[in-house]
């Protein structure tokens, strides 16, 4: 048998292997929630890990047995891929009822008009809320989200290396951040470049939040604009830089940008770093996963800056769809899950303190050591006056991967932090322009 | 009548693709539409002209992405096709098991657009990484292969030459129907192996090559997974793993701006259309059908 290729069985193969590569795939979905058994069928999505699924579930489970003609149908994903299926469903027509929202994309989905104004629905009831914890879902006079529970940013130090080094902690309260150099360059001198002093995402925006605040400037005005300078920016990077030179954090290329955010992966859990920042609703995983000797500290530079930078933030809103079939069982599902203390019980922390400040007070005495102490941290930050968050901008989502490429590039040398700080603020005044 | 009765066999036997062709020939059509609108998938799209096409113009991080691709491409085709081509030929020469290297050398190419496997190489070539230990034992001081954005996309060149297996099995079938005659015939004239490799199995390979040279560009212009993955989807280091359709993709589902990111699969289309086209005008100089 001859099966030599021959050259037009070649040219077609070729031709059809190229044509059915090239297509783009751009298709639209497929969904639909059928009613089947006279049940509402509500669709609820969110991100989180499997031990968040099964506090949701507890709590859901609740929720249906007090309200037998509604179904709960959920769904949940890691948090990257989870951002781009939620777009995905949008586009399809086919959004959920419920869903868990970035802070960050809160406003891309608002101001497209795809998201339920909560403010029109007084049946749903946020009088527990504190009023900047209202403010993190409102856009204008209007409400597209509320806090599933609430969280900050905090220094985390692994007590264990640093007894081993002899390296004091610094007042958690009112340490600077050269403190926080000379307290790293110390654990890496002591270790003899075995631990890292620290280590923190310059490209995370939670971060410059607090560092631009702290020099007295919003990093989003409450008009939805840039409000970082180009001088914070390079103060910033200059900050970072200074911390490398001399040891304190580890030298270029140490850190993957994609190490991803997991406690037991992280570079705090390898013992490589001493110390790092880590939002507070992940205390209990990070203390698990480093030990369990972890020391929770305030952000560096409280009170020698300007004004005070940290703030009470989110973790995810809930958000309902404005083209939901069922608004208002989805919003007796948002009311049930931000206001009953039962829920919070079964679900915890896992999503941050409760925004209810009564469920709150109520669930502390049961939680866990490590819940209780970021959760105390919580409330000790919300009895002082702080500046308050904005929601982000449309556009601001595109800044994490912009900041990501210019911190490369200032820590390998080939940017210098002037001009890192130049090229952020017209590379992010461009990516937020109305 | 007979004849005729066959050819609707034929076309029941195609039904299936015919229903797939659905799904490629709607989205096609309705993405060459999208690519002259503005359409941020959450509200309708709305007719923009050529302004996409006009943003490409100035689109820094889009060049990047070209450039990532080109440089991918133009490396990583020709050196996986070489080592392919030499593999096959030392297998061809009788080696004792060649069933079982025939399999560990395909291997890779069943696995290396996986994310499992990139994964393994992001460890392996990671800041303290195996490769990193390994150049140690020699005094030599390894960078940091992922996260330098000099050395990250030599990495992912490496894992693509490594998938060298799917070429190389149809070079292997080539070389078998190459008849051992011409070689019997070469020796006897004093003809060295380099000269039989040049005068008998290039040019009788050369419908061969030609096929993977056109598959292997086509697939390469499309990478996604291998840059997708070392990044966690941001094709840093500072861009510099940032392939076509990785940005394409942050455009189209990332930045909420599906209008451009279709333009973008259009231009693609192109250039690859573009490549092949050449590749077939070229092969005409090179490449021998003995029939």
């Amino acid at each position: 048998m001859n099966s030599r290729l021959d050259r037009r069985r070649l040219l077609t193969l070729a031709g059809m292997a190229g044509l059915a590569a090239t297509l783009p795939a751009c298709g639209r979905g497929f969904g639909g929630n059928g009613d089947s058994d006279g049940k509402v069928e509500l669709n609820m999505v969110w991100w989180g890990d499997a031990h968040r699924a099964e506090l949701t579930q507890k709590s859901l489970d609740l929720f249906q047995s007090a309200n037998p003609g509604v179904r709960v149908r959920t769904e949940y994903q890691d948090s990257s891929p989870y951002k781009d299926k939620l777009a995905a469903r949008f586009a399809a027509g086919d959004p959920p009822d419920l869903m868990a929202m970035r802070f960050d994309s809160l406003r891309e989905y608002a101001d497209r008009g795809t998201l339920l104004d909560l403010a029109r629905h007084p049946e749903l009831d946020q009088n527990g809320l504190t009023e900047p914890a209202r403010a993190l879902g409102r856009v204008g006079s209007a409400s597209y989200g509320v806090p599933s529970g609430l969280n900050t940013i905090g220094f985390v130090i692994d007590k264990t290396l640093t007894d081993q080094y002899g390296v004091d902690i610094p007042d958690g309260d009112t340490w600077s951040w050269a403190d926080l150099a000379t307290f790293a360059q110390k654990v890496t001198r002591a270790s003899g470049g075995k631990v890292y002093g620290t280590n923190f995402e310059p490209w995370t925006v939670a971060n410059l939040l607090v560092f631009a605040r702290q020099r007295g400037e919003d990093f989003f005005t409450a008009d939805g604009r840039l409000g970082a300078t180009e001088a914070t920016l390079t103060a910033w990077y200059q900050l970072v830089e200074d911390l490398r030179e001399a040891g304190g954090i580890p030298p270029a290329g140490f850190i993957d940008q994609n190490n991803g955010a997991s406690p037991a992966q992280s570079y705090l859990a390898k013992k490589s770093i001493a110390s790092q920042i880590i939002p507070t609703n992940n205390l209990l995983g990070f203390n698990q996963a480093c030990g369990g000797n972890l020391v929770l500290l305030r952000i560096p530079g409280e009170t020698q800056g300007t004004r005070r930078g940290q703030s009470v933030d989110t973790p995810a809103l809930w958000s309902v769809a404005a083209a939901s079939r069922h608004p208002a069982e989805a919003i007796k599902l948002l009311n049930f899950l931000i206001n009953d203390t039962e829920a919070a019980k079964v679900a915890g922390v896992t999503r941050g303190v409760p925004a209810n400040s009564r469920v709150a007070e109520t669930i502390a005495p049961g939680l866990e050591p490590d819940n209780k102490r970021s959760s105390d941290f919580l409330a000790a930050l919300q009895k002082e006056k702080l500046p308050a968050s904005y929601p982000y901008p449309v556009g601001a989502s595109k800044l994490t991967s912009i900041l990501k490429t210019i911190s490369t590039e200032v820590e390998f040398g080939r940017t210098s932090p002037a001009d890192a700080g130049r090229q952020f603020v017209t590379e992010a005044r461009k990516a937020i322009a109305p | 009548m007979i004849r005729r009765r066959q050819d609707w066999a034929g076309y029941a036997f195609l039904l299936p693709w015919f229903g797939g062709m659905v799904f490629m020939v709607v989205p096609f059509f309705a993405s060459l539409y999208l690519a002259f609108t503005d359409y941020d998938l959450l509200t309708p799209p709305r007719w923009a002209g050529l302004a996409n096409f006009r943003e490409m113009a100035g689109d820094v991080k889009l060049h990047q992405s070209l450039k990532v691709t080109f440089v991918y491409t133009l490396v990583s085709v020709p050196a996986s096709l070489a080592v392919a081509l030499a593999v096959a030929i030392v297998l061809d020469r009788g080696v004792r098991g060649l069933a079982i290297y025939r399999s560990i050398y395909y291997l890779p190419s069943l696995l290396g657009g996986s994310v499992a496997i990139v994964m393994l190489w992001r460890y392996l070539f990671g800041y303290d990484g195996i490769v990193n230990d390994f150049l140690s034992w020699f005094g030599i001081a390894g960078p940091a292969w992922t996260t330098d954005p000099d050395h990250a996309l030599t990495t992912l060149i490496l894992l693509h030459v490594w998938t060298f297996g799917a070429p190389m099995v149809i070079f292997l079938a080539g070389l078998r129907q190459i008849p051992a005659m011409y070689y019997e015939a070469a020796g006897m004239d004093g003809a060295s192996t380099w000269r039989q490799f040049r005068s008998i199995t290039l040019p009788l390979l050369s419908p061969i090559i030609f096929f993977n040279l056109v598959q292997a560009l086509i697939a390469s212009f499309q990478t996604f997974t291998q840059g997708y993955v070392l990044s966690n989807g941001s094709g840093g280091p500072a861009d510099s793993t940032l392939f076509y359709n990785l940005y394409l993709y942050q455009k189209g589902f990332a930045e909420f701006d599906m209008g451009y990111a279709s333009s973008m699969a259009w231009l693609l289309l192109i250039i690859i259309a573009g490549f092949t086209a050449i590749n077939f005008l070229a092969a005409r100089y090179w490449v021998f059908y003995d029939n």
